[in-house]
């Protein structure tokens, strides 16, 4: 990738009808004086991979939750598909059930299989009684599998999660977002800790199910260069504000905002980046 | 050591002192009744081996006790857990319940079996009754605290689904604190039994009906035998419940230990 081909001036303004994400002037805090996140507006794509990249504690894991519904802003307004996140309401948890999220830790339940961890997936298209009693349709299962397989995992379905390598519990955590059929997956930190075969092996399983299921994937990652590698856009946060954002399209660069950054910030933040 | 440190060891001192005074406690009497224990224990050598058969079937009937009261207690106190704990209800429903929780925690075993055997009389149901109230102020209080301690994580990822809350407490929480449950299950059923032969104390059957009746009419000898029964059975209950903690229990814990791996 040739980042010294950047320029200052703007290119492609994107446009599209299609907007899954919509962010403005978000603002989010723990308590009332500190912020988490300030001014963040973006907008994101349908069918895109859209890439978060920030160093620990910029704020990136909070804007991915801003994206389910399972946080509020404090400040602005963010839509999703549309639509104002809101836990208690009816239609939006309809869409939660199209939302695969995958935190840093995975949330995997370590005491239950691979399958079953993966079924949890299905859990909306389940009915009441079914769901006491963890009795999945055979189509259910059937879906699992293929989907364990897609990942590669077959053979090891039957496994609980703490006898799997580090590899394999992300595969696993992808397999459960794709069993809920998702037309948004978020993903945070999910390549971190791996080596870097490993951690392009778990990418390009994010990017196949990406172009098969036509869904966008949003992912936060501290690796700047892997970003811009898989994704379709790039936003850079510190500490709680974007300050980058970089449109890709191949090894190519197609757009870039920035706020009143210098090229000599930008490069110093990317070396620190990678 | 700090002055603040000297103080407060000398203020603790002092209340030790106080208290002992005001409860009459006097070494010397304890030292002057050591051959007391010595006549107790030399009659309790004449042990009469013909009761060991009657010791067997009462504590058989102690088990029995103790086993329904600790299973109908576990059913009761897990509904009951989640209701309390604070990761899932709201505050309007875990208060109450823990407030009644720790009111059935107040009343120790033995008055829960006077209250039962005035109640319906005397014998191994009114000890049963007492068991499960016991167990139940107890499990569900260690319940909801290994409830509240749950990792938030898998909890987050699958509340994220937009599950219901009976889906997330089938497929999370009741999964991810299956091994405090199973520790507890254990826990409480050996802690029943000895505390089952002693309800017979008060009329509420098992074995320390015959402990008690023997004690009164200083046939030591005969008490013994009851007594070593206890003993033995609770060491049984004692090795085997190790096993299975170390099968069930201890593997779950390596799990945790391996998810901070970062890779194979």
């Amino acid at each position: 990738m040739e980042l010294l081909q950047i320029t200052n001036s703007p290119s492609f303004p994107l446009i599209s009808t299609k907007k899954i994400i919509q962010m403005n002037n978000v603002y989010t805090s723990y308590d009332s004086k500190n912020y988490a996140l300030k001014e963040i507006s973006l907008s994101i794509d349908r069918g895109t991979i859209y890439v978060i990249v920030g160093q620990s504690g910029s704020g990136k894991s909070t804007l991915l939750k801003l994206m389910n519904g399972m946080m509020t802003p404090s400040k602005g307004t963010v839509k999703i598909d549309y639509q104002t996140p809101d836990m208690n309401n009816k239609k939006f948890k309809l869409m939660m059930h199209k939302i695969g999220y995958i935190p840093q830790s995975l949330g995997l339940i370590k005491n239950i299989t691979v399958l079953e961890n993966t079924l949890i997936g299905a859990l909306p298209r389940l009915g009441k009684i079914q769901s006491l009693f963890k009795i999945f349709p055979e189509e259910e299962i059937i879906e699992a599998k293929k989907i364990l397989k897609q990942v590669g995992l077959e053979g090891k379905e039957y496994r609980k999660i703490y006898m799997l390598s580090g590899g394999e519990r992300r595969r696993v955590a992808i397999a459960r977002a794709l069993m809920q059929k998702p037309t948004l997956l978020l993903a945070d930190e999910i390549v971190s800790e791996l080596d870097s075969v490993t951690a392009r092996e778990i990418m390009n399983l994010i990017v196949d199910a990406q172009k098969t299921m036509n869904l966008t994937a949003i992912m936060v990652h501290h690796d700047m260069q892997l970003a811009l590698e898989y994704a379709n856009r790039v936003a850079v946060i510190k500490e709680g504000e974007k300050i980058l954002e970089i449109g890709v399209e191949g090894d190519k660069i197609v757009d870039f905002q920035t706020g009143n950054l210098t090229s000599d910030e930008i490069m110093e933040m990317y070396s620190v980046d990678t | 050591m700090t002055p603040k440190n000297n103080l407060l060891i000398g203020i603790i001192i002092a209340l030790l002192v106080v208290a002992s005074y005001n409860i009459g406690a006097n070494p010397i009497e304890f030292v002057e009744g050591l051959p007391n224990l010595a006549i107790i224990v030399d009659e309790m050598t004449e042990v009469e081996p013909s009761l060991f058969i009657t010791a067997f079937w009462s504590m058989f009937e102690t088990i029995q006790m103790a086993f329904i009261g600790t299973l109908i207690g576990i059913t009761i106190s897990l509904p009951l857990s989640m209701f309390a704990a604070r990761n899932l209800y709201s505050k309007y429903v875990y208060v109450p319940i823990r407030a009644i929780l720790a009111a059935i925690r107040t009343f120790p075993s033995i008055l829960w079996a006077i209250l039962f055997v005035i109640m319906v009389g005397l014998g191994p149901f009114a000890g049963v009754l007492a068991i499960i109230m016991y167990t139940v102020g107890f499990v569900a209080k260690l319940q909801y605290e290994a409830i509240e301690t749950i990792d938030s994580d898998p909890m987050d990822a699958v509340k994220s689904i937009g599950v219901s809350k009976w889906q997330l407490i089938r497929y999370v929480v009741l999964p991810e604190s299956a091994p405090h449950l199973l520790s507890q299950i254990l826990y409480m059923f050996e802690y029943n039994v000895r505390q089952t032969s002693i309800l017979g104390l008060v009329g509420a059957g098992g074995i320390g009906f015959y402990i008690i009746n023997y004690i009164k009419f200083f046939e030591y000898g005969k008490a013994v035998v009851f007594m070593l029964v206890v003993l033995f059975v609770v060491l049984v209950i004692d090795w085997v419940s190790v096993k299975i903690r170390d099968k069930y229990i201890v593997k779950s814990q390596h799990g945790i230990e391996v998810t901070t791996q970062s890779h194979p």
